[in-house]
């Protein structure tokens, strides 16, 4: 239940994607990350993993 | 597609730094003119710059003036966005003191009384750490 931080290939802070993350879809080839202000963002990839505990998710991006 | 709720921005970013906006503009194919609202990622080092990404009409290449300060653009509420995350704060801190409360009755149904005791109190000590921070929120609305 707790907000998630989401990056986009590893974890580092340049790749935050989106922070205070309360939903993530994943919708075919697209995630969609909602957060705390119902604010979305959509990337073209896949979720790699969720540590629910840490609160840190990563995406990789589908190749252009 | 899936766009941003919120208009007319998402951006926590700094130049060079991945984000996000959405915005609407118009063109044209197969005669038609038309606009569209879509979210998509970039980076950039500030001025113009050009990107790619895919709209309701398939994968196009389109280029936008970008010279905004990202916290004078307008697009995003500092307080709001605060009082979001201090209100979520404080019905999380809520249900982590019900969880801790549930974990007191397990360890009294486990025999281990004490334990059960220090835990109810450690609990009754978070509830009013909890009721500052309401306090302290209501005060900002």
């Amino acid at each position: 239940m707790c907000l998630s931080t989401v990056y986009k290939g590893e974890i580092k802070p340049e790749n935050i994607a989106m922070q205070n993350v309360m939903r993530i879809e994943c919708d075919g080839d697209m995630v969609i990350l909602t957060d705390l202000l119902e604010r979305q963002v959509a990337i073209h990839g896949t979720l790699v993993m969720a540590n629910l505990v840490e609160g840190q998710a990563v995406v990789r991006e589908s190749a252009e | 597609m899936i766009f941003s709720k919120l208009a007319p921005t998402v951006c926590y970013h700094e130049d060079g730094e991945a984000h996000s906006h959405t915005h609407t503009h118009a063109h044209t194919h197969d005669g038609v003119e038309h606009t569209h609202e879509h979210t998509h990622i970039h980076t950039h080092e500030g001025g113009d710059h050009t990107h790619t990404h895919d709209g309701a009409h398939g994968e196009h290449t389109h280029s936008h003036d970008c010279t905004h300060e990202c916290n004078t653009c307008g697009g995003c509420d500092p307080m709001q966005e605060t009082l979001a995350l201090m209100q979520y704060m404080v019905n999380h801190n809520a249900a982590h003191a019900r969880e801790l409360a549930e974990l007191a009755k397990k360890l009294g149904e486990l025999g281990n009384h004490a334990a059960s005791e220090q835990v109810l109190a450690a609990v009754s000590e978070f509830e009013k750490g909890n009721l500052r921070l309401s306090a302290v929120l209501a005060s900002l609305k």
